[in-house]
């Protein structure tokens, strides 16, 4: 019942922040977040599941109970937890409480509802992670999008109701042609599968996959569904080209739930890829489509990281990057090896800490700057030595700073990608995309060496000292969270490989 | 009681622990935290030398200590690796370090500097990346180590981050090394995933695994086995030749000069640059499999030595003629490993380490005398006002020029005997041979043109006329590196050992693991992997002296020029009368204008382009497909006109089109 | 004897269309109101005829519904007139569509 607890503590919170006084509500909820971090905390301490949660692994924490009978299917609340969503887990409870401490600068407003909000979205984030059936997944899927949609909606910059309006659209078109796919799927595996339980239909699709329906052949409509589910995935991670709604919603969003969105939001797409695409449908039909999937990466990743470099709004700046980072997960996922799908799998945890780092910098120099236009300012280091100390750190992260974790990611998912022998020309697209390396440091430094070096200039109205203390301290943990995993992957990477080598033995 | 070889994690340890203690509480420490530095370089040195010294028993350490990441079919891990080579190298590292910290003391304390905590603080991240590169037992753990190492000399290089220029060339120097990087990164992902394996010596080893390959005839990705570990060898190469500023990514280096000249001194000497250079030695075993990659390792040598010297030739200023210089230096010893001279490779980058870090610091010294003005024409002088700087500087000089007896004559000369033997035999190599030859002349000419510009004649400035005093902590590093200058070619003085029969070739002995050494990682190993042939003019030893009264007659000849046109009270700018050629030297060849183009005024329109191609397509696309639904929309809502009247009429329209449907589905009007 | 059926329904298509051509044309609420009443009635004729033409009740009681529910819609309808008389000061149709979207 832990993993209830963890989601009730949550909903709970955002109920009584949510009628609490705006004076207390940013402690408030601080506080009560720290309860499903420090839970979450013990629970992967404590962590002995093995194997992969969908083909038949000893999940950790599960619990399960009939809830709804609907014509032949039935739906039940399923939750647990294997080496893939574990790290998950963790990431989204850390990001959530840090994502709270660091909005106690900027969010001035309707400060009860806004913290309301962020349990409310993080109780969601923990279901979908921990969900095994599909409505109640779907269910934490779509409310995702309601706090995150009135947080840009209410609390964004200048054009929030464009970039909110985006990206609910999007995503909920997005989620809508999946949703339909997949039910189609179900349908279709006929009467074998009797609940929306993943294992369950995991295990027919592996067995032998859909029949005939609605006009389609079983193996016409697997490619159909898979291609219908990736498109619904990637609007989400974005890849190039859905990835319009996200710069748009990075830049109107308040940082702490640009933070949450990078850092969370973003991997609900990866992980939706691996747990649905990559790991329910056999392998022979992922092989037809890997290719395609491949190129859809390398380009993420190159145009990504080009489109970051022509920026010069420090948010667009990392928002963008977040694409060309996210391309290397699907590279990593697409090549279908070890290292390949527990580097993606790492990755995206890494990536959540960096990004949420890069946007909790971002977010302390506009508090004191009021701008994050690259050109209005230069020499912040002379101002803000810290701050600025841990924004060069952070960004030295996102370029892959070997000890810090995403070198990891990034080293794992190349080696895992080209040695692939499931997808052609591995050596190629994988050297192609490692010239994102290159890019990245490229935007980064120039950006860095046009605000945060040089002599002091800022053509705003503004003061600039040092940060407050509850600013920094988010980040410091985050830096300390991405050194560690970087010196030490293994904390992380070796109940990945547990949960992903399944799925490599028994895809086949 | 431990062994040197239990303490060796430690060698790098102390000066990361310095980091982290200075760091921290920096501010509060005597000195701001140079101590610490001194404290923990001086521990490594010590431990450095204990595990030479453990070598020179016999005995050799090779260990895994920690696994960093593993999988099914690799694994990666931390580990060190202490042979000749390594222990050789972790001396030289430590010494630098060791004597750059304390220079520090008279460069950065005294001259009030602000945010020294921050300076020290990286000089110990610096330091710490580099020794571990040098022990690291495999390709990935000093791929690691030599990204840090390119992130140490980014903070540093803009260390003074409020003039633009610093920052600007930290970035820059961050960027082309990382460019290299990009190939080696590859090269390592290729290497593990081609052998499973990153080991640098043992059984396991991707050398032993790749030559087992060649010999076995083996397709490795779809190319005969040698052909791809002459990509991966080359593909290793660019992480090579953008640290060790080889070129064409060289153009990093002079820009790098914007550091303090005691980073200059670290970085060129013994760590970054450096780095690059030992990468080739340490898996000389790969190389030695691929002519290909040695040739090509022996002509971007050559040229970038021939290169880099010509364009020290025109520059003003103290630091841009030793940058150009060390960009030669290290052309030599890329030559040097690419014609199999591995010994002599690794005894000019011994050499080159204590003459170049002398050279630096007394660069840095005359910087101080003359209250930072670094612009030889504003020199003269110096000689009389600091005699302690003067001499050391000149025997930083001399060992540059390769003037005999110094240093730097045994291993230039070393390296280009092995170049003409093996062109010799293979003559397309005499053309790399030349290009070192030629540059032997350039480089005593700029050498002694700056001696003299700096030191000799008349004060041409107020500064010069009246220096400011260095005080000990500036002398002391310049004294212990100036004897080093001097006496360090003892160690392999193979000219005479030919000459007399001597055996007075240690460090040949060292490397050849006559004391102790790792199977395979030995000089006759690679020969034999190599199988290069060599032949003489006459005999061995009429060779040799051909070549050193060659390469000597030059280097004297450059010398003897500077001599007529600059050690005189009032020298010209001769260099004027050079014209165009003039202008392209000190322009560098345009090699920055291309990659800045390709930087500013390619990569970036494009990226900018493609901006606007995002914009306007495909979120185009995106608003398009909403203006479109609201357009519609917009249209339709107009059939609501808020008049009862038409909305009955269109009831009524309605149904009767619903009639005629059904009427004619009914086939009522048949 | 008694009258065909046909006849009925005749008469109750006449009514419907004057009802409807009513409602088309007209602006005035009231004659509005009063069409819409026609044609409720041609309804019911017709409910009555068929019920009667069949021999069942049914209809007949489906008549009395719709007289009630007709008498409820006149009383309703003339109180939205009435607001719309002195809201709009006459009682054209089409004069308020403020609420169209």
């Amino acid at each position: 019942m832990i993993l209830e607890s963890l989601i009730g503590v949550a909903l709970l919170g955002a109920l009584v922040t949510f009628v609490a006084p705006d004076r207390i509500a940013g402690k408030l909820a601080f506080a009560i977040s720290l309860v499903p971090a420090a839970l979450s905390l013990w629970m992967f301490t404590a962590f002995d599941g093995s194997g992969n949660a969908l083909l038949d692994g000893d999940l950790a924490f599960e619990s399960r109970m009939e809830w709804i009978a609907l014509g032949d299917y039935s739906i039940s609340w399923f939750v647990g937890l294997d080496g893939i969503s574990m790290p998950l887990v963790a990431l989204t409870t850390v990001l959530c409480s840090l994502a709270i401490l660091s909005s106690w600068t900027p969010i001035a407003e309707r400060q009860s509802q806004f913290y309301g909000l962020i349990l409310f979205i993080e109780a969601n984030l923990i279901g979908v992670f921990a969900a095994l059936d599909f409505f109640v997944w779907f269910v934490f899927w779509e409310a995702v999008l309601i706090p995150m949609y009135l947080l840009i909606g209410i609390w964004g910059g200048p054009r929030r109701k464009y970039a909110a309006i985006k990206f609910f659209v999007y995503t909920n078109v997005a989620s809508l042609v999946m949703f339909g796919a997949f039910i189609a799927l179900v349908f279709s595996l006929g009467d074998g599968v009797t609940s929306f339980a993943l294992p369950e239909i995991t295990d027919a699709m592996l067995a032998g996959g859909p029949e005939a329906f609605a006009g389609l052949e079983g193996a016409t409509l697997s490619s159909v569904v898979f291609v219908a589910m990736f498109l619904g995935f990637a609007v989400k991670v974005p890849v190039v080209p859905f990835h319009t709604w996200l710069p748009d919603a990075h830049v109107e969003a308040p940082t702490p739930a640009s933070v949450l969105l990078a850092g969370v939001l973003l991997k609900m797409g990866t992980y939706a890829l691996l747990r649905f695409n990559f790991t329910m449908f056999p392998e022979d039909v992922i092989s037809t489509f890997a290719i395609p999937i491949a190129a859809i990466a390398v380009i993420s990743v190159i145009y990504g990281a080009l489109l970051a470099l022509a920026q010069t709004d420090l948010k667009r700046i990392v928002a963008y990057s977040s694409v060309s980072s996210m391309g290397y997960v699907i590279l990593g996922l697409i090549a279908y090896t070890q290292f390949g799908i527990g580097g993606a799998t790492f990755q995206m945890v890494s990536h959540g800490l960096i990004s949420g780092l890069m946007f909790m910098s971002v977010g302390v120099v506009y508090n004191a700057t009021h701008t994050r236009m690259v050109t209005d300012m230069s020499g912040l280091a002379d101002r803000m030595p810290i701050a600025v100390g841990i924004l060069i750190a952070g960004a030295f992260g996102y370029m892959g700073l070997p000890l810090m974790s995403g070198f990891y990611g990034e080293f794992a998912i190349f080696y895992g990608a080209f040695g692939s022998e499931f997808l052609d020309y591995a050596p190629l697209f994988t050297a192609i995309a490692m010239f994102g390396i290159v890019i990245v440091a490229g935007y980064l430094l120039f950006a860095m060496q046009r605000t945060l070096f040089g002599p002091y200039r800022l053509e705003t109205d503004y003061e600039v000292g040092p940060a407050p203390l509850h600013d920094v301290a988010p980040m410091f943990v985050l830096l300390g969270l991405i050194i560690a995993l970087g010196v030490a992957p293994e904390l992380i990477f070796e109940m990945i490989t547990d949960a992903v080598d399944p799925l490599l033995g028994g895809g086949a | 009681m431990a062994t040197a070889f239990e303490l060796a994690p430690a060698i790098a340890a102390l000066p990361l622990a310095a980091f982290v203690v200075v760091l921290l509480v920096g501010d509060s420490m005597p000195k701001k935290g140079a101590f610490a530095g001194i404290i923990a370089t001086a521990g490594s040195l010590v431990l450095s030398l204990w595990a030479l010294a453990t070598v020179a028993g016999g005995e050799v350490y090779n260990q895994e200590l920690y696994e960093w990441a593993a999988g099914e079919e690799i694994a990666f891990h931390f580990g060190i690796l202490i042979d000749p080579l390594s222990a050789l190298m972790l001396v030289i590292v430590s010494l630098v370090a060791l004597l750059v910290h304390v220079f520090s003391l008279g460069y950065m304390n005294e001259e009030g500097e602000t945010g020294l905590p921050r300076y020290y603080a990286e000089l110990g991240l610096f330091t710490f990346s580099m020794l571990a590169f040098v022990y690291a037992d495999n390709l990935l753990m000093a791929f690691m180590f030599f990204e840090l190492v390119g992130l140490c000399s980014y903070l540093l290089i803009g260390f003074w981050f409020r003039t633009p220029s610093a920052s600007s060339a930290a970035k820059k120097a961050f960027l082309v090394t990382r460019f290299g990087d990009y190939f080696f990164l590859i090269g390592v992902v290729g290497i593990a995933a081609t052998f499973g394996t990153l080991s640098f010596a043992g059984e396991s080893s991707f050398v032993v695994a790749a030559e087992e390959a060649i010999s076995g005839g083996e397709t490795l990705f779809g190319f005969g086995a040698e052909t791809w570990v002459t990509i991966l060898g080359l593909l290793v190469l660019g992480g090579v030749i953008g640290k060790s500023a080889q070129f064409p990514l060289h153009t990093w280096l002079p820009d790098a000069m914007e550091g303090p000249t005691t980073v200059s001194a670290l970085i060129h000497a013994a760590t970054m640059v450096a780095a690059g250079v030992y990468l080739v030695a340490r898996m000389y075993g790969f190389y030695a499999l691929s002519p290909t990659a040695l040739a090509i390792i022996a002509f971007v040598g050559g040229f970038t030595a021939l290169f880099a010297a010509s364009m020290g030739v025109v520059k003003d200023d103290i630091k841009q003629v030793l940058a150009y210089s060390t960009i030669s230096q290290y052309g030599y010893m890329m030559l040097g490993l690419g014609v199999g001279g591995y010994v002599a490779g690794v005894f000019h980058l011994m050499n080159h380490a204590f003459f170049k870090a002398l050279l630096f610091l007394g660069a840095g010294a005359v910087i101080i005398l003359m209250h930072h003005e670094q612009d030889m024409w504003k020199m003269g002088g110096l000689k009389d006002q600091a005699p302690v700087a003067y001499y050391t500087f000149l025997a930083g000089a001399l060992a540059l020029a390769g003037i005999v007896p110094f240093s730097g004559f045994w291993s230039k000369d070393e390296v280009l005997y092995d170049a003409l033997i093996l062109g010799l035999e293979e003559p397309i190599f005499l053309i790399a041979y030349a290009m070192g030859l030629i540059a032997v002349f350039f480089t005593g000419f700029y050498t002694f043109r700056m001696v003299f510009l700096t030191f000799h004649g008349e004060p041409r400035s107020e500064a010069a006329r009246d220096p400011h005093p260095i005080g000990a902590a500036v002398k002391l590093p310049l004294i212990v590196l100036g004897v080093l200058a001097v006496v360090a070619g003892i160690v392999n003085l193979a000219p005479i050992a030919k000459l007399t029969g001597a055996e007075i070739v240690f460090l040949e002995h060292w490397l050849d693991g006559e004391y102790g050494a790792v199977e395979g990682l030995t000089y006759h190993e690679y020969h034999e992997l190599m199988g290069h042939e060599t032949s003489y003019i006459g005999s061995e030893t009429l060779t040799m002296l051909l070549g050193a009264a060659l390469s000597l007659g030059l280097a004297f000849a450059g010398a003897g020029l500077a001599w007529t046109l600059y050690n005189v009270p009032e020298p010209k700018e001769h260099t004027r009368r050079l014209g165009r050629a003039r202008e392209v030297l000190g322009n560098n060849y345009y090699q920055d204008e291309y990659q800045v183009w390709l930087a500013r005024d390619l990569t970036l329109p494009f990226s900018r382009t493609a901006d606007r191609f995002d914009q306007s397509v495909i979120d185009g696309v995106v608003n398009g497909v909403s203006s479109v639904s609201l357009f519609g929309s917009g249209r339709m809502k107009r059939l609501q006109t808020g008049v009862v009247t038409n909305y009955a009429a269109l009831l009524v329209l309605g149904f009767l089109a619903l009639l005629v449907i059904f009427g004619i589905n009914g086939g009522w009007f048949v | 004897m008694t009258v065909a059926v046909e006849y009925y329904v005749l008469l109750s298509a006449a009514l419907f269309c004057i009802g409807l051509f009513g409602v088309l044309t007209r602006k005035n609420a009231l004659m509005f109101l009063m069409s819409v009443e026609i044609m409720l009635n041609a309804a019911n004729i017709n409910l009555i005829a068929f019920s009667f033409y069949h021999g069942n009740l049914t209809g007949q009681v489906f008549a009395l519904f719709t007289m009630a529910l007709a008498a409820a819609e006149v009383a309703i309808g003339l109180g939205i007139i009435l607001v719309l008389y002195r809201n709009f000061e006459g009682i054209d149709v089409t004069v308020p569509a403020a609420m169209r979207w």
